[in-house]
């Protein structure tokens, strides 16, 4: 009995009555791309999230690039982006024209250090931009203090973030902006690449709406033709595909009763995980200042052998990902920046240590078990070593 | 009888075919939707028939030109010579990397690129020349391939309207260093989404392309990260959606074909219309687009008739508010830009609707 790192298949059968609906409607209506149901989704998830402008894009990375963009960066601004994240968090920092200036993260929870940001932010430094990973918001009074003091702007790449919420208020609101990526594994997963911009800011959803269409400004979603003759700004093609837009909306139905699902998971890796040997941590969404609802996308363990562990559980036939190997700021493409190992701390043993474990709703609890049971025995055999 | 420009059953004999390609991906046991085995197959498919040594599936045209800029190391202090008339993509392309596009005025006749306009519009900053084909006619990619070599640049060509076409025995996109193709529902290859492919004979460049379409992976290491790169990446939906349509793709292509060529003979020696050239070396019948002398009266003939048709570019890239370009002017853009005039071409189309719109535009012109 295999358990894989993800499938979604059983989901997808269950609400394929739907999702075929929805899809009927797109071949209906005749437009595949930033058509009627992009325009149903963006409300939908306006109302879910309570953003006042939700812009849907091609991609999570897109939609950062799009949104740091609109919120005015300038060419040679400084983003302050924590050195543990996707590739993603950083890379859209340089193509938007920005530079970005690693920070670490705390020790806990994997979110942007607060002091770290106030230390590394140069008179260059424009923006903040903290990341909710893996299960909780980054501590979002702290990182705002800091911002505000030192006159930052804070974008958040709230990418994984969909469901999280800090003080009431959903990720992604609670600075100038922020994103949702639906790549198939996230929490409200499509069935390829596709992205949102989340924002209360009408200027910002208004810039990032022209920049996804060829900087064409006015409504276009929806409309034929969706040509370009007058070309505001310099703007890409980041255009979200109806189709993913109908499996999103579908799955949307659902997504609190999904959620729910991967937090039960959760509690039961946890139970079967704790005290168990070679574990040096296990995620939990700990408290702010404010309240805080987390949402377990990757159930993210700190082990010892980490490599040698995730090469076991891959023979037994459980799938993990190393969530992240390398950390931002020791990446070949940011070598010019001069970073060296033990720059960051924090990030670099997350690098070392974390190992993301089945975690989806298709998941059952006895292949948590499994997971669990394989875990422990691989310590166990090598402690008898 | 009513005849829209854009068609709006370009997918009703592949509405099932849609549908079952969601299913089969969805519920594929390996669960991969992105740069997946029908990606790769599609894009050796693609590859093959156009005889490229390197054929890599993206996000859009658009990107496709974007990936290629920047694999061919544009960025600020470059310029980029491009035509003054076209799609925005054109000018964004460049600009958006830091460089800047340099603007060359078109043939007033076929309204591609003018390779004496290109020639006049080089200078030692060109990195890159960048001719496009434009609704049915390529541009003349031999000489622009001497010129970009003179010139010491690199020659990228947007075909992405001219999947299909052939121009001296060489199939569009594989004239320049690289070329692209647009897969949006429109396009002679469209499908419902959004896509795009780059073509190379370059491997090099191929390799590069595939690294920045996916943040700068090797596609072996995951998370380690050789270059700022994008996501531009490629549905295996998609990819399972046009590998099912290929093979009625050439019957697609012949039927805009005739219609091209049928409404070209009609059209031929017409009072104030003028037609594209005839033949089809170097031709690919994506739009087919007229200049009039009166264009908007023809456009309000037409459509008092129930034909739609469509103006593409109002004004030409240098007049429009991102890409201002002062101090000269591009009189055969601007041109176009007041006589250009669309009719429908697509392969729905039947032949009564084609002799109709015809014999409307005859009437108009002679009237």
């Amino acid at each position: 009995m295999t358990v894989p790192l993800f499938t979604q298949s059983a989901s997808f059968s269950e609400l394929w009555p739907t999702t075929n609906r929805h899809i009927i409607d797109v071949l209906d209506r005749g437009k595949y791309s930033h058509g009627h149901k992009v325009v149903e989704l963006e409300a939908a998830l306006a109302a879910y999230t309570g953003a006042k402008h939700v812009v849907g894009v091609n991609s999570g990375t897109d939609a950062l690039v799009l949104l740091l963009r609109a919120c005015g960066l300038r060419p040679g601004d400084e983003v302050v982006v924590p050195a543990f994240s996707f590739i993603a968090s950083a890379s859209a920092v340089v193509l938007a024209g920005g530079r970005p200036v690693f920070a670490d993260i705390e020790p806990d929870g994997y979110g942007l250090s607060p002091a770290s940001l106030a230390a590394v932010a140069t008179e260059r430094t424009r923006f903040a931009m903290p990341v909710h990973l893996f299960c909780q918001p980054a501590d979002m009074t702290g990182v705002g203090d800091a911002a505000r003091r030192l006159g930052l702007t804070v974008v958040e790449d709230s990418a994984e973030a969909i469901g999280m919420r800090y003080g009431g208020t959903h990720a992604g609101l609670l600075g100038a902006g922020g994103v949702l990526s639906f790549f198939p594994t996230k929490t409200l997963g499509a069935l390829g690449d596709a992205g949102a911009v989340l924002t209360d800011d009408p200027v910002v959803a208004e810039t990032v709406a022209a920049l996804r269409h060829h900087g064409r400004f006015g409504p276009t979603a929806g409309h034929f033709p969706a040509i370009n003759t007058t070309t505001g700004t310099v703007g890409v093609n980041s255009k979200m595909d109806d189709l993913q837009a109908a499996v999103l909306l579908a799955k949307l139905g659902r997504l609190e009763a999904d959620i729910e699902r991967r937090a039960a998971l959760a509690r039961r890796y946890t139970e079967l995980l704790t005290d168990a040997p070679g574990v040096r941590k296990l995620p939990s969404v700990l408290p702010r200042r404010a309240d805080v609802r987390g949402v377990f996308y990757v159930y993210a363990v700190e082990v010892e052998r980490r490599d040698e562990l995730a090469a076991h559980l891959a023979a037994r036939g459980v799938g993990t990902e190393t969530y992240y190997p390398i950390p931002l700021h020791l990446q070949p493409c940011f070598a010019d920046l001069g970073h060296r190992p033990g720059d960051f701390p924090h990030a670099e043993a997350a690098c070392r240590h974390a190992l993301a474990l089945p975690l989806y709703p298709d998941l059952r609890e006895d292949d948590v078990a499994r997971v669990c049971d394989e875990i422990r025995d691989f310590f166990r055999s090598a402690e008898a070593a | 009888m009513k005849i829209p420009f854009f068609p709006p059953d370009l997918f009703e004999d592949d509405r099932q075919v849609l549908l079952d390609v969601v299913r089969e991906v969805a519920l594929d046991p390996e669960q991969r939707f992105i740069l997946g085995r029908r990606t790769g197959h599609f894009e050796t498919v693609i590859r093959d028939a156009v005889g490229a040594a390197d054929a890599v599936a993206c996000s859009s045209g658009t990107s496709a030109l974007t990936l290629v800029l920047r694999a061919m190391g544009v960025g600020p202090g470059d310029e980029v010579v491009v035509p003054a008339y076209g799609c925005a993509p054109l000018a964004a392309a460049p600009a958006l990397l830091g460089a800047t596009p340099v603007f060359a005025d078109v043939d007033p006749a076929t309204m591609v690129v003018d390779p004496v306009e290109v020639e006049k519009a080089v200078t030692g900053r060109t990195k890159v020349v960048m001719p496009a084909h434009v609704f049915s006619v390529m541009a003349d990619m031999p000489t622009l391939r001497v010129i970009a070599d003179g010139a010491g640049a690199r020659l990228l060509e947007d075909s992405a309207v001219a999947q299909g076409g052939v121009l001296g025995g060489r199939a569009a996109g594989t004239w320049g260093d690289a070329g692209v193709y647009s897969f949006v529902q429109v396009k002679t290859f469209g499908m419902p989404g959004e896509g795009g492919m780059v073509v190379t004979g370059d491997p090099e460049l191929g390799r590069v392309v595939r690294m920045l379409r996916n943040h700068g992976q090797d596609g072996r290491t995951r998370f380690l990260h050789h270059r700022i790169g994008v996501n531009s990446r490629f549905d295996e939906i998609m990819a399972a959606f046009q590998l099912r349509r290929l093979p009625g793709l050439p019957a697609r292509l012949e039927r805009r074909a005739r219609i091209g060529e049928y409404y070209t003979e009609r059209f031929t020696g017409l009072p104030g219309v003028v037609p594209p050239p005839p033949g089809r070396d170097g031709r690919c019948f994506y739009v087919y687009s007229l200049l009039a002398e009166h264009r908007d009266a023809l456009h309000d003939h037409l459509a008092a008739r129930g034909i739609g048709s469509h103006v593409y570019y109002r004004s030409p890239l240098p007049r429009q508010a991102a890409f201002r370009t002062t101090g000269r002017d591009w009189p055969a853009a601007e041109r176009a830009c007041s006589r250009q005039l669309a009719i429908p071409i697509h392969p729905h189309l039947t032949d009564a609707q084609v002799e109709h719109i015809a014999d409307e535009v005859c009437r108009f012109a002679r009237s």
